[in-house]
């Protein structure tokens, strides 16, 4: 059987407020420890009240630069987290997903942009 | 040498007068500077972070900094929000106010900022009635808005930020100012192509643009905060470079102002009576986020 941990963040952080990339940073850390053994993780957000995209970014965004996306669904779970968390979470992901999949978005980018510059 | 505060609003016309006034000063070194504010009969109170920035990048360069002839409402307002205690007057305590205290704190000091926040914004009994939904989208979005400037600013100088609440309008005003590279500087380095600083700034409110690099990923606070700003009926205004942009009633308006600010300003309006919800339309399964 998988082995599995559970991590709070809030434990981690020390604070309900989950804000600061460098906190983030601290939760990755565990987090890519684990994964790198084959481990699972539940991810707790209990006692959190307020999380940014700089957090999410740094502590779960930052996984699918280093892992495949199938690594992290099948071992990273959330909870304890509320539906707008949920989708502050959602969109983190699919924009790392994105940053990490997509090097050609710049080029994209810069040609929306100079699309733009002469309406 | 002497300059002239006008009436301080929170809107382009003042953003353009500090961006005149760095201007002015940015050669100034052991000079002794006076501000007279004998024609400012209003001043955003918010706005004193930008102030703010301006007198500590020239108190920077070793000037000294004088503000004369602050009329006497005005400068009741800038001693409750303690702004005036930076510049050698009492600290007045702002008992039932309506005044977001004028703070300057490091990068580092995010767990700083955080408690400046919660003290300002949570444990306060006169702060506008605001939906427990609302005041939790309201202080992500500030601490979006932080963690923006920390991440993009690399700012040694702090960052700036003041606030205040009109109860009758039911609105809420924060600016947050720093002295960093700036959107425009980050965007047009990263896109390499010329571009306007207002178009930087657009770009970085759009889609899934970011100029971060490296293993994390980023490219989302503004964009929250622009969506979350859509929905409340309130208003953004960036000011970055000589760039100039505004998202009001979903409408964005880009201009140039004469001269550049050094860093990023961003300031919010909040609609405090905002009745919205803010209920989404789709429950999301956890197992559906990864």
């Amino acid at each position: 059987m998988r082995r599995s941990v559970s991590i709070s963040v809030y434990e981690v952080v020390g604070s309900h407020l989950s804000v600061a990339s460098n906190d983030g940073q601290k939760v990755y850390n565990r987090l890519v420890t684990a994964l790198k053994e084959d481990t699972g993780v539940v991810l707790s957000f209990r006692n959190v009240s307020t999380l940014t995209s700089a957090f999410l970014n740094a502590a779960i965004g930052q996984l699918y630069g280093k892992f495949q996306e199938e690594t992290i669904r099948d071992l990273l779970q959330v909870e304890d987290m509320d539906s707008d968390d949920l989708e502050l979470l959602k969109r983190v992901v699919d924009t790392a997903k994105l940053y990490f999949k997509d090097p050609q978005r710049f080029d994209r980018e810069v040609g929306n942009i100079l699309e733009d510059d002469n309406d | 040498m002497k300059f002239d505060i006008p009436v301080i609003r929170h809107d382009r016309t003042s953003f353009s007068v500090f961006a005149d006034l760095f201007a002015s000063t940015e050669d100034c070194i052991f000079e002794d500077i006076e501000f007279d504010m004998r024609a400012t009969n209003w001043f955003d109170a918010d706005m004193c972070a930008v102030f703010g920035a301006l007198l500590y990048n020239i108190s920077e360069n070793l000037n000294s900094v004088r503000l004369t002839n602050v009329p006497s409402q005005i400068e009741d307002i800038l001693s409750r929000n303690s702004f005036l205690s930076h510049y050698g007057r009492e600290k007045v305590p702002d008992h039932g106010g309506t005044t977001i205290s004028y703070q300057r704190c490091d990068v580092e000091d995010d767990r700083y900022f955080s408690d400046y926040i919660e003290n300002e914004f949570i444990r306060r009994t006169e702060m506008p009635r605001m939906s427990t939904r609302l005041l939790r989208k309201f202080r992500e979005s500030v601490f979006e808005i932080f963690s923006n400037a920390v991440q993009h600013s690399s700012t040694e100088m702090g960052i700036f930020s003041c606030g205040q609440f009109f109860p009758r309008r039911n609105r809420l005003d924060f600016t947050v100012a720093d002295l960093g590279v700036g959107m425009y500087r980050n965007v047009k380095e990263f896109l390499k192509t010329d571009i306007t600083p207002a178009y930087a700034i657009n770009w970085a409110t759009e889609g899934q643009n970011t100029t971060k690099r490296g293993d994390i990923p980023g490219g989302l606070g503004l964009k929250l905060l622009r969506d979350f700003i859509d929905l409340n009926g309130g208003c953004i205004q960036i000011v970055s470079d000589s760039g100039y942009w505004q998202r009001r009633n979903r409408q964005t308006l880009k201009s140039q102002m004469q001269n550049p600010y050094p860093g990023t300003i961003v300031a919010v309006e909040i609609n405090t009576a905002d009745p919205h919800s803010y209920v989404l339309s789709s429950e999301l399964n956890q197992d559906d986020i990864f």
